[in-house]
């Protein structure tokens, strides 16, 4: 199957519309949670509550002994939770780190979660092989009630989100702030993780423990570059996570033995080199050009300051010099004294230039104006 | 014990003490999360090796994985240094693409690769005795043995030979670089080390488990000591019980060896965390609990030191004065009773001599601010803390 014709069953197949939709809604709710972890300079949280969650999965299905997605999934929301405030416990009561934290919850939780795994599988009676696909993920074996739930944990986050808009940008921002004025902070702090933690356990059956991070916050760094404001950013990190699951689908579909949460991953991830470079206001490409321009600005001026220097010792401003003089300063190329002839600033006569009245007032204003701010 | 179990265990431990060493740096440089980064990027370096070498435990394989971890390292800190993002963020968005790669990589060419994404993650310890070292026909030991143990002497020869250098830059960058050693160099060092390490031990007990080995036993013996040398010891020590007593744990459940010994490692830390003696969670809340009351107390003294009249004076008074709830006031008066500071006196409350002492070094602290000094007053004036 090549990529078109995925585009022209994708409406018509009810596996590959499923799990579209699935990936979409997922890469649009990480996209949008996903921005405030970002923000809040909590990116790894994500890598450590997914891996902290299958614990959960595990006891959960060791409880109930159910397969039903639904249950494994506030299994793991519960063990993604303690994970979260174990960490929340670990840095604020201890002096480690939190670095060490969340590398400590992330690998002892998951081990424990594979010591429950295997623990499961030499069980007689299970009927345990849908686990295994929470490591990984397994994009096919969504199914429509799983986009249901997707899709109304994603319309609640969205209401909460409107609804506290405000007091979450301010926490973001300025949690002190947000305290004195008399916010919640705890409650708006437990609000805003519950909500990351949700989306990570949600994402865990398509995308799985290990990959679940980068769904979280590639989007969210993408759409950092593109925008200053918070909304904006929200929206564009919305969009390119649902984009990022839908080309990501597309791909492993038209291809054999793709599995789809690593292909998501590597589009979300070209998502994000893209937005590095090319970011009109943050993108290096563009920082490039405008440090060369600036570069180039500043050498120009320097010639010209060093040109009315000269000019100011003669009583003729004009008074022809020769180029040869301006070879031992730096700022001095054919090129930007060609600059300054098309400024109307110097005018050249053979191998002689002079400096014409605007340009000896613009130099004087220059070095004015370095004086006044020097003072 | 039959001779694969003591091997297994034996690997076990060597992996154990070769991941505490460089853990414990990472963890004091507060680069723990780069372990994790390192273990889950080394998959594409063993793809692509696994190509080149068709052969799991080839010494080029490794380096070239072991290369992989150091190029994270060097995208993470690039990427760090353009200020887009920061750099959790980074180490965020490296891992999971390289681990994607690899994973595609392997997918792509399932026939050519014997290699299994499950088992780069999990290892599978009970295997390692099975894969021989053949040296003329004669059998050696398990290769793992001796992967490890290569890579643990190295370790430990890098660590006594530079032990100094790593211990300056570790807590001091700035005095490492005016004596003349690059911390550059240092950072490098220790990255491959760590990269080596994990690629090492990953096919013995999976790369989750590295980063459990490198983090865990560290950050236990760090809540446990601030001496480095006892906590590189306490550390080992940690890894190498958790190891052993791991071993026993999954042969009981009959689970994976890996599991057991990261669940091993997580009773451990969760016990230290809970009671190690001044630095667990529990004497942490007890000595915030005594810190709230001392500092009630002060309040208090303070109070009293500045109304001489009764009426300011009287213990039913304080109570809706200060604002304090009956059993905060009763403890913060008893205390001050239990160390001679007040008197009461038909219910009226007067600083002692010691109290009024008491109070005017503590008012001289508050203005000067030194540190460290409230406590040795604390000493010189207590008889029972709160």
């Amino acid at each position: 199957m090549d990529i078109q014709e995925y585009f022209s069953l994708v409406f018509s197949d009810y596996t590959l519309r499923t799990i579209t939709l699935g990936t979409a809604v997922l890469g649009a709710v990480t996209g949008m949670l996903g921005s405030f972890a970002v923000l809040r300079k909590q990116s790894l949280l994500g890598d450590a509550i997914s891996h902290a969650a299958l614990p959960g999965i595990a006891i959960a299905f060791l409880i109930t002994g159910a397969k039903d997605s639904n249950t494994l999934l506030i299994g793991a929301l519960v063990s993604g939770l303690i994970g979260t405030f174990w960490i929340r416990g670990i840095v604020t009561k201890t002096h480690l780190k939190s670095d060490t934290a969340l590398g400590l919850i992330l690998s002892l939780f998951f081990g424990f979660g594979m010591l429950l795994l295997t623990f499961i599988q030499k069980q007689p009676n299970a009927n345990q092989a849908g686990l295994d696909k929470y490591l990984f993920g397994q994009a096919a074996t969504l199914v429509e009630s799983d986009v249901w739930l997707m899709a109304i944990i994603t319309g609640l986050c969205l209401i909460v989100l409107l609804f506290f808009w405000k007091e979450f940008k301010l926490f973001l921002f300025d949690a002190d702030y947000a305290k004195t004025l008399g916010f919640n902070t705890k409650f708006i702090d437990i609000l805003i993780t519950s909500f990351i933690v949700l989306a990570i356990v949600l994402g865990l059956q398509t995308v799985g423990v290990v990959l679940m991070s980068a769904m979280l916050l590639a989007p969210a760094a993408a759409a950092r570059q593109w925008t200053n404001s918070l909304s904006k950013m929200v929206l564009l990190a919305a969009i390119f996570g649902a984009f990022s699951g839908v080309f990501g689908t597309a791909i492993s579909a038209s291809q054999n033995n793709l599995s789809t949460g690593p292909v998501i991953v590597i589009v979300a991830s070209v998502f994000v080199i893209f937005s590095f470079i090319f970011s009109p206001s943050r993108g290096l490409l563009f920082r490039q050009i405008r440090f060369i321009s600036n570069r180039r600005d500043l050498e120009q001026q320097k010639t010209l300051a060093f040109m009315y220097h000269i000019a100011e010792t003669h009583e003729n401003i004009s008074h022809p010099h020769t180029i040869k003089i301006l070879n031992n300063f730096q700022g001095y190329t054919r090129k930007t004294l060609q600059k300054l002839v098309d400024k109307d600033y110097v005018t050249l006569d053979g191998t002689m230039w002079s400096l014409t009245e605007k340009g000896f007032e613009t130099a004087a204003n220059l070095y004015n104006q370095q004086a006044i701010k020097d003072e | 014990m039959n001779n694969a179990q003591i091997e297994i265990q034996l690997i076990a431990s060597l992996v154990a003490v070769a991941c505490a060493i460089p853990g414990t740096f990472l963890v004091l440089r507060k680069m723990a999360m780069i372990s994790d980064a390192i273990s889950h990027s080394i998959l594409p370096g063993l793809v692509i090796g696994f190509f080149i070498t068709q052969d799991l435990n080839s010494p080029f394989l490794i380096l070239l994985a072991a290369l992989t971890g150091v190029i994270t390292v060097v995208l993470v800190e690039r990427i760090q240094k353009t200020g887009l993002v920061k750099e959790d963020t980074a180490i965020g968005l490296v891992f999971p693409a390289l681990f994607s790669i690899g994973v595609i990589l392997i997918a792509k060419n399932a026939n050519d690769v014997h290699l299994d994404v499950d088992a780069v993650l999990l290892g599978e310890l009970a295997f390692a005795p099975f894969d021989r070292l053949m040296i003329a026909g004669a059998d050696v030991g398990p290769k793992s043995l001796w992967i490890i143990g290569t890579i643990l002497s190295m370790t430990i020869g890098l660590l006594i030979a530079f032990f100094k250098e790593l211990k300056i830059s570790t807590f001091d960058a700035g005095l490492a670089a005016s004596l003349g050693f690059s911390p550059a160099l240092i950072h490098y060092g220790l990255m491959t080390v760590a990269s080596v390490t994990t690629v090492g031990a990953f096919d013995a007990v999976g790369a989750i488990l590295v980063v459990a080995l490198m983090i865990a036993p560290a950050a236990s013996a760090y809540l446990l000591t601030t001496n480095l040398k006892k906590m590189l010891g306490l550390a080992i020590s940690f890894g190498v019980f958790s190891a052993i007593s791991g071993y026993w744990l999954a042969h009981w459940l009959d689970a994976s060896i890996a599991g057991s010994i990261t669940t091993m490692l997580g009773l451990l830390f969760l016990i230290i965390y809970l009671f190690a003696p001044s630095k667990g969670l529990i004497a942490v809340m007890y000595r915030e609990k005594q810190q709230r009351t001392e500092v009630s107390l002060l309040t208090f003294l303070l109070h009293l030191k500045n109304h001489s009249e009764t009426r300011e004076r009287h213990v039913n008074h304080l109570q809706e004065h200060i604002n304090w709830q009956k059993v905060r006031a009763k403890t913060v008066l008893d205390l001050a009773l239990k160390n001679n500071m007040i008197i009461i006196d038909n219910n009226i409350v007067s600083l002692t001599q010691k109290g009024d002492e008491f109070t005017s070094k503590a008012i001289n602290y508050i203005i000067t601010n030194e540190d460290a000094q409230i406590e040795d007053m604390k000493d010189d004036f207590f008889l029972f803390r709160g």
